[in-house]
């Protein structure tokens, strides 16, 4: 099994990898292909957000009885288009008494932060821009550098809202990055390996075989648990209380307008992209295929290419985020850390020691 | 860097900042806020989230109605009624013209009072409708917002058909109505009632029984009888205290009392209450529609009156119970088509005195259910 | 200058003289307005009725979020479009042009409904209400109506996304102008109009007059209405003969001036001196039988030459009434607060203070209710004119 992986590491075998080796030097070969690897991430990036502002606007208005966007484009289409050039074509201000440097500064980082990210996962076997070996370790490192935009927002608008609403987000960030953090090394521990890639590996098999499942009842609790840090790490309802638009008006992005604002909105749709990305590889699966144990079914699966299985599940679990957006009501702040502290934490305890045990035991 | 001491915005009573742990400071919320309704502002003194004191600041739709109302004819003041509580326009349409009547000694033929019932409680239903989506709303479930709209475009859509307008209805007149029911206003209505009952249900799983929900309202901004009594608070806020005074029920008009339905009470006085007890007064205004459809009469819909309407001199009063409360109309005729003076008694100004009391010691976001189960209308207030 | 200064004046000095140069810069241009028409996102600012209909227009039926309308912000910063949704009062006045300001550009306004666009209602009469929404901030488009139908508010915003799409560096986006705020000559005649028609009559041989024949009044003939005699209330609490033999008891010269004869009614006038205000009051509260444990409200009536605060207190668990009436002289009206009787009194005995200049002894917050502190005058005095404010009704 382990030799099996490592022939399917870098530098790639697909068809553009060898014509490019067939040119170049192996070094700069490698260099090359990491750039085209770049470029298509960054072609990732930049789409997804424009697909997920779409998606999140049908998906919103079909909750509620009514159309959504539908003139510009076929059923509104083109409208994050229209946004996004109306947003950066709008003036940009800067409140009186605002820290300049870091008033634009901040909006930069959480989008930096969850671009960051999306450098380690792995989209199909050989759709990744570099494979860590502490994978995991540089995901919870690199996300957490979200939260300081969103401080540094709040701090720099001289806003009495904006303060509020980034200490909020502060607060709320760090204490879900424990709770994501933990469940993270819970699938370490589970699958032996920190790279994401490996993790992957690890779950290959049947549908069975992927965390959610081959965890009994500990890995769907585990699953839940993952949604549900996910979405307060994301400051996305129903836990939006950083931005609590009926509270707080704006919470940090009060004083934003333009360009700057259009970075939080980016950020924050990169930011669920990354968080159903991270959701696939280490719950269901990533780029395998689903496979059921029926011979013919699973060959006709196994055709299909694994990024589109990525993206199908992304998708799938971004779905669930707007649903849980467009139902619930938002908790009040010290419930949200209550939550957190009182019932998440000591429920992540549990399953860590329920899964050494599992390891331990041999048993996954 | 030298710190300017901070001074106090006008209306606080609470005593200057005694801990040296932490600072006391301001915060401005409105009059254009999304979650005040309108054009409320609210001045809050806080601690950190915590709320020390809440002084709201009115005036920002001050419009002068009881001004305008001196120079319009008896008639002519019918549309002004609409426009202090638009949620709640037929039923203040129907308390200004209780007033002239009473004023008249004149009646209404049973038709009309039929009229005027089913409508109100359209209206009450409607009213409620509304608060119940934007109190979804402000509690982040936007979606609520969106279905308790879906319910409330068919009420107005029977307003349509009746009177032609679907928000300023102006349709009641001393005496009856300005013109008769449309046929199809009973099948509607019929209708509407069916819809509701499955809609009801549909909010009480969306919303109700939400656990997220139930923790932002139970135990929230407490009020307790006596308090509610002291402010004069009316309408759902003082039956969620388990005060019972419902104006149909304790002074009954038109032919309330011919009608089967009960006053829910809530027992805490918690924001919860407040709720339940408008989801509850909907399903009892059903139950009046109900049996107002069932036995609504043929015959003319408006006695007579003289073409000009004029007062004896004197002072008249007369109170109903809107969606948000105890409303109470006092004219003051000096003789003439034209009043002296117009008083309107608005429901939502004697609930939002009580905010303060509510929401001390509670956190910002407390300050929304609280805000939003009154169901407060600005222009009701501020007139 | 910022991005537009550079869209409208430095990107065409130097491409406009190449070859299609012209042709790009339209091309620019016209994404740019297409973007701008079709992502208007509207603040979240209502005033009054109209508001009710612009959520209505949010909602599922009418649905603006199908022109792009749909993301409302709450803070100015990320808005395109205020929809002036209600009346506009002075004291909104000032912040409804603070909350333009802090737009930023590029940046629309609607005006919705008949109050935004002239006062609407409140034009005559009212010493509060801001003539239209145009004489603080540039209006765009004016929507008729009062208020309009939510299918005329997407009409507003179908015109203004026409009006947006045509912009470009030969009609750039700018500030538009503010009204003057027109003295009132504007009105005169109007004023003279309206007196003409008073004296005129509109006779049957003036021809000019003559309705066809066809259109008659739709008004029904009146003759087929009953008399209805009202109908008979059913009472409870105690009547009014009740009380007023309790009141009789303990106060001897109190005066019962309802309009009613004592025990047909069960609300009982009272007119008390400002000497006994505060006793009797405070008797009626604590009566054990009484039991006027709630206080409806408190309300004045200036009468010319004297002012009347009436206080109308009410039992919660009887529920009779008791008005109590007292006369303030007319030069320096003030009386005792009742606010520490009744929690309530307060705000209403606030509201009386702003708009009557009756001041309560020891209030504990006396400062004005509804106006601004430096509004000159009590505006429901009988005799308060301001003819920087008021337009009086010319009929």
């Amino acid at each position: 099994m382990q030799n099996n992986i490592d022939s399917s590491l870098y530098p790639t075998t697909n068809g553009v990898g060898d014509f490019v080796r067939s040119m170049l030097s192996a070094q700069s070969a490698e260099l090359v292909n990491n750039v085209l690897a770049i470029i298509a991430i960054l072609m990732v990036v930049a789409l997804s957000p424009v697909v997920l502002i779409w998606l999140e606007r049908k998906v919103a208005a079909h909750f509620q009885a009514r159309l959504g966007p539908m003139r510009v484009g076929w059923h509104g289409m083109l409208q994050p288009m229209a946004d996004g050039i109306k947003l950066i074509f709008k003036e940009v201000l800067k409140p009186e008494g605002a820290d300049s440097f870091i008033f634009f500064l901040a909006p930069i980082l959480p989008a930096t932060a969850s671009f960051l990210v999306l450098t380690v996962i792995p989209f199909d076997h050989h759709l990744q821009v570099t494979d860590l070996p502490a994978g995991v370790l540089y995901v919870i490192a690199v996300s957490g550098l979200g939260v300081m935009g969103v401080l540094l927002a709040g701090w720099s608008s001289n806003n009495k809202y904006s303060l509020l609403g980034a200490m909020r987000s502060g607060a709320q960030m760090i204490s879900y990055e424990i709770s994501l953090a933990f469940l993270m090394l819970l699938i370490v521990l589970l699958s032996g390996t920190a790279s994401l890639r490996e993790i992957v590996f690890s779950q290959q098999g049947t549908v069975m075989d992927w965390w959610i499942f081959k965890f009994p009842v500990f890995g769907f609790i585990a699953f839940v648990l993952f949604l549900i840090s996910s979405t307060a790490e994301l400051n996305r309802g129903p836990f939006d209380i950083a931005e609590a638009e009926s509270e707080l008006t704006g919470g940090f992005s009060t004083e934003y307008s333009g360009i700057s604002f259009a970075m939080f909105f980016l950020a924050e749709f990169v930011n669920m992209f990354v968080a159903a990305a991270l959701t696939t590889t280490f719950f269901l699966g990533g780029f395998l295929s689903p496979q059921f144990g029926i011979a013919p079914l699973d060959q006709v699966l196994n055709m299909v290419p694994g990024f589109i299985w990525f993206f199908l599940k992304s998708y799938v679990v971004i779905f669930i985020f707007m649903w849980f957006r467009w139902t619930f009501p938002r908790p009040r702040v010290d419930q949200l850390m209550d939550l957190e502290w009182k019932i998440l934490l000591p429920l992540n305890l549990l399953i860590m020691i329920t899964g050494g045990i599992f390891v331990g035991m041999g048993w996954v | 860097m030298d710190l300017q001491p901070v001074i106090a915005p006008p209306g606080f009573r609470t005593g200057g900042d005694t801990s040296t742990s932490t600072e006391e400071y301001f915060l401005n919320m409105g009059p254009q806020h999304p979650s005040t309704h309108g054009v409320l502002r609210l001045v809050l003194k806080l601690d950190g989230e915590s709320i020390i004191e809440v002084v709201p600041h009115l005036g920002y739709i001050h419009r002068g109605l009881e001004k305008v109302a001196e120079n319009q004819t008896y008639v002519q003041n019918i549309h002004l009624s609409d426009r202090v509580d638009y949620l709640s326009s037929h039923i203040y349409n129907m308390a200004y013209c209780l007033t002239v009547e009473n004023a008249l000694g004149i009646g209404v033929p049973e038709r009309a009072e039929y009229i005027r019932v089913i409508v109100c409680e359209l209206q009450r239903i409607q009213s409620h409708l509304l608060w119940w989506g934007v109190m979804g709303m402000d509690l982040g479930a936007i979606t609520c917002f969106l279905y308790g709209f879906k319910e409330r475009e068919i009420i107005t859509d029977i307003f349509e058909e009746l009177c032609g307008a679907r928000l300023t209805m102006n349709y009641f007149r001393p005496g009856g109505s300005f013109a008769d029911v449309p046929d199809s206003f009973i099948p509607q209505v019929k209708s509407l009632i069916e819809k509701m009952k499955v809609a009801l249900d549909e909010y009480n799983t969306l919303l109700t029984g939400n656990i997220i929900f139930q923790k932002r309202t139970k135990g929230v901004g407490v009020l307790t009888a006596e308090d509610a009594i002291q402010y004069g608070c009316s309408g759902p806020v003082l039956r969620g205290s388990g005060v019972s005074y419902d104006v149909r029920k304790d002074d009954t008009y038109s032919i309330y009392d011919q009608f089967d339905f009960d006053v829910p009470l809530g027992t805490k006085g918690d924001c919860f209450d407040r709720y339940v007890i408008r989801m509850e007064e909907m399903a009892q205004s059903l139950k009046i529609l109900e049996q107002a459809v069932a036995k609504f009469p043929t015959g003319p819909y408006r006695s007579k009156t003289s073409a000009s309407i004029k007062l004896q001199p004197g002072t008249y009063y007369s109170q109903v119970e809107t969606g948000r409360g105890l409303l109470g109309i006092y004219i003051v005729s000096k003789g003439g088509t034209k009043p002296y003076r117009i008083k309107y008694r608005s429901p939502s100004m004697s609930n939002l005195h009580a905010l303060n009391h509510m929401a001390q010691g509670h956190k910002i976001a407390d300050l929304i259910p609280i805000v939003a189960t009154m169901d407060i209308v600005i222009p009701d207030i501020d007139r | 200058m910022g991005i537009t200064g550079l869209a409208t004046r430095t990107i065409p000095k130097y491409l406009d003289p190449l070859p299609g140069g012209t042709q790009l810069v339209d091309s620019i241009e016209f994404v740019v307005g297409w973007a701008r028409a079709n992502s208007l996102w509207p603040l979240v600012y209502g005033t009054a009725c109209c508001a009710m209909e612009m959520m209505s227009a949010g909602s599922s039926r009418h649905d603006w979020a199908r022109f792009g309308v749909e993301v409302a912000r709450a803070t100015p910063r990320q808005a395109d479009l205020i929809v002036l949704a209600g009346t506009i009062v002075e004291k909104m006045g000032s912040r409804l042009v603070t909350l333009y300001e802090q737009m930023p550009g590029s940046k629309y306004v609607i005006a919705m409904g008949s109050c935004a666009i002239s006062g609407g209602p409140f034009y005559y009469d009212s010493y509060s209400v801001i003539k239209g929404g145009d004489r603080l901030i540039p209006v765009d488009v004016y929507i008729p109506g009062c208020p309009p139908r939510p299918e005329a508010l997407l009409q507003g915003i179908m015109e203004l996304q026409k009006k947006i799409r045509t912009e470009g560096r030969r009609n750039p986006w700018v500030i538009g102008g503010v009204n003057e705020n027109p003295s009132i000559d504007i009105f005169s005649t109007a004023k003279k109009n309206w007196a003409e028609a008073g004296q005129k009559q509109f006779v049957a041989d003036d021809e000019k007059y003559i309705l066809p024949s066809r259109t008659k009044p739709s008004r029904k003939a009146v003759d087929d209405r009953p008399e209805v005699t009202a109908r008979e209330k059913k009472l409870s609490g105690m009547s009014a003969g009740e009380i007023d033999k309790v009141v009789a008891a303990e106060f001897r010269g109190i005066k019962n001036v309802s309009r009613e004869e004592p025990g047909q009614g069960r609300t009982i006038d009272y007119r008390v001196s400002s000497r006994n205000y505060i006793h009797f009051i405070t008797f009626l509260k604590n009566h054990s039988e009484l039991r006027l444990d709630y206080l409806l409200q408190i309300m004045a009536i200036d009468h010319g030459d004297r002012f009347e605060v009436s206080v109308q207190l009410m039992s919660s668990s009887l529920g009779h009434r008791v008005f109590v009436q007292c006369d303030l002289e007319h030069a320096n009206p003030q009386i005792e607060t009742i606010s520490s009787i009744f929690l309530g009194a307060e705000w209403h005995e606030r509201e009386i203070f702003d708009l009557f200049g009756i001041t309560f002894l020891n209030h504990p917050d006396m400062r004005r209710f509804f106006l601004e502190d430096d509004f000159p005058g009590h505006p429901m005095r009988k005799d308060f004119s301001d003819p920087t404010r008021v337009i009086p009704r010319p009929y």
